[in-house]
């Protein structure tokens, strides 16, 4: 399945203020949400979702689709806000984000939400399941890929290590996994809480093809995901720098937003930004 | 019990099913070979690395393949625990977990190779099925039906070569009791292969003038209450034996049921005390320690009727 949008970059750019927008408006009205993390995936889901990714929210159970997993279960508002420009379920249903009995929970959940391939939030597991997944695809001779978006501070969970290792030894090229590099996790600086560098070096010795690109340019990463279809038995690995909370800059940067939301003023100045 | 899943698995692969078999290291543990030399491109060794094992197995089964995990259960419920509860219990996906020797079959390999503890862990779980076979002619039925439905399912499939009993030759049903002998005032329900030690017990006790009831249940996920609470409504004794701690495993559930439906049936639980692990001993010794063979069944039910008759 080919994706039906292949926006240009700066289409693409335009997605991603839109996304940004409804992210502030939806934290700021359930109250709660990992802002930071949301906003500094949205350029790739804005990439993905409108340009590499074939999905199409009419199709959302057609086993020819690409899989994308968010592995960083917490960056789900980015996602929802995301499939819901793209049109996977209507935008109202941002407004009961978090919501009892909400079709969006906290976490993604693929029993709810149209679009949602798989139940994440706690860390290290969307690797191990993407693994599985682009290995079945191989097996059963499928050209579907499979996407997968990892938090940094995930990077902590042995599991991405034993899922790193398997892709290398199963020569699994039709994964892509996308590093979402902001450098900070829950309570401080990656490198200050456990040394993550050299990372590129260590996925290369995993067995990965290595690109690093800005991760909040979609011109960048556009072409790199365009660069990087080929059949050379490597799975691939995008190291995307990021800046956390990208496009507000009060947000950007600052560990304290990881689930901190705007309040008051910040809500009108955080749109005014955007606009 | 093992080469009776791996039959299973060879004549559905032939059959066509989309199934593929996921191991961590575990070809030996799981009597894989056979399966593996027919279908090498549908057995998928991950190496000592179970949390891959499990997540990886959630991958294929959304990939549209049924998965079947086989290595030992202490692994793979211990060390993949919360891949279990999220990628397969939570999410749903359509994976069939093999907890492979589990109990104490390890015996002197001690604790850490045990799982005494497993039924109780995945009872604590949404969502997923729970199976102990009690024999092979009940493992083929089970295998063949975990195959044919959708949903996560975990077996506790014991290493014990057991032989088939008359009472599991009609198939396999999820939630059903599997009543070997009908007796009078106590009843003795067994999980999985347990049965065998009860039944032998029974013949025993009968020579004794003691006439017991012996139920086997090899769902404890479905279960069907309405014939549990008949059974029990029907004696004025039960003894649980399993090969599990008495905390979480049948005997809780039996506990449960006469609690919450105020039955008034006096209740016995063998297995490994509350709070123990079992010993580092040869799984024999274990079984006799803790009354679980069929001379100690029959020690445990010579006191209970005695206690009767007080």
């Amino acid at each position: 399945m080919k994706n039906s949008h292949l926006l240009s970059p700066n289409q693409i750019k335009e997605k991603a203020r839109r996304i940004r927008k409804k992210i502030i408006e939806m934290n700021s009205h359930a109250g709660a949400g990992h802002t930071g993390a949301d906003l500094s995936e949205t350029d790739i889901l804005a990439v993905l979702y409108f340009h590499i990714l074939g999905v199409h929210p009419a199709r959302i159970g057609d086993p020819d689709r690409d899989r994308f997993i968010l592995s960083k279960g917490h960056g789900v508002g980015g996602l929802y806000c995301t499939l819901a420009e793209a049109g996977f379920f209507d935008e109202p249903w941002l407004q009961t984000y978090l919501q009892a009995g909400s079709h969006l929970p906290g976490h993604p959940v693929r029993q709810k939400t149209p679009g949602v391939e798989f139940n994440t939030g706690a860390l290290g597991h969307g690797l191990p399941v993407a693994f599985g997944l682009a290995l079945s695809a191989k097996k059963q001779k499928l050209p579907w890929k499979t996407y997968v978006l990892l938090g940094d501070g995930e990077l902590g969970e042995g599991s991405n290590w034993e899922a790193a290792m398997a892709a290398a030894h199963y020569k699994l090229d039709n994964l892509t996994v996308i590093l979402d590099r902001n450098t900070l996790q829950l309570a401080d600086r990656t490198e200050i809480i456990m040394q993550l560098e050299p990372l590129q070096k260590k996925w290369e010795a995993f067995g990965f093809e290595v690109h690093c690109v800005d991760g909040n340019n979609p011109e960048d990463l556009l072409n790199i995901f365009n660069t990087v279809q080929g059949d050379n038995g490597q799975p691939k690995l995008i190291l995307a720098r990021t800046t956390k909370g990208k496009g507000i800059s009060f947000i950007e940067d600052k560990a304290a937003w990881h689930h901190r939301i705007p309040v008051g003023d910040e809500v009108f100045a955080a749109i005014k930004e955007l606009e | 019990m093992r080469e009776t899943m791996v039959d299973v698995l060879i004549e559905e692969a032939q059959a066509g099913t989309n199934l593929v078999v996921l191991v961590s290291d575990s070809t030996s543990t799981s009597k894989i070979k056979p399966f593996q030399e027919q279908f090498p491109e549908k057995l998928v060794n991950l190496g000592i690395a179970e949390q891959n094992m499990v997540g990886a197995a959630a991958g294929m089964a959304l990939g549209g393949m049924i998965p079947i995990t086989a290595n030992a259960a202490p692994f793979l419920l211990g060390r993949s625990n919360e891949q279990v509860k999220n990628d397969i219990c939570y999410s749903e996906t359509n994976v069939k977990l093999v907890g492979l020797n589990p109990g104490f079959a390890y015996g002197a390999l001690g604790p850490t190779h045990h799982s005494i503890d497993d039924i109780s862990i995945m009872r604590g779980f949404g969502s997923i099925s729970i199976f102990a076979p009690q024999d092979p002619q009940e493992t083929t039925h089970l295998f063949q039906y975990m195959l044919h439905n959708e949903g996560p399912m975990y077996v506790r499939l014991d290493s014990i070569s057991a032989e088939s009993l008359a009472a599991t030759r009609e198939g396999f049903f999820p939630g059903k009791l599997t009543l070997h002998r009908q007796g009078e005032q106590l009843v003795i329900m067994a999980l999985g292969t347990s049965i065998h030690p009860c039944l032998a017990a029974a013949e025993t006790l009968q020579d004794a003038g003691i006439h017991t009831s012996v139920v086997g249940v090899s769902s404890i996920r479905p279960m069907d209450y309405d014939q549990l609470e008949q059974i029990l409504r029907a004696h004025k004794t039960v003894l649980t034996v399993e090969e599990h701690s008495v905390h979480g495993g049948l005997g809780s559930l039996v506990a449960e049921v006469i609690a919450e439906k105020q039955l008034g049936t006096r209740l016995k639980r063998s297995g490994i005390d509350e709070g123990s692990f079992a010993p580092a001993d040869p799984a024999d010794a274990i079984r006799k320690r803790y009354r679980l063979d069929a001379e100690g069944i029959v020690g445990t039910v010579k006191e209970l009727a005695g206690g009767e008759k007080r």
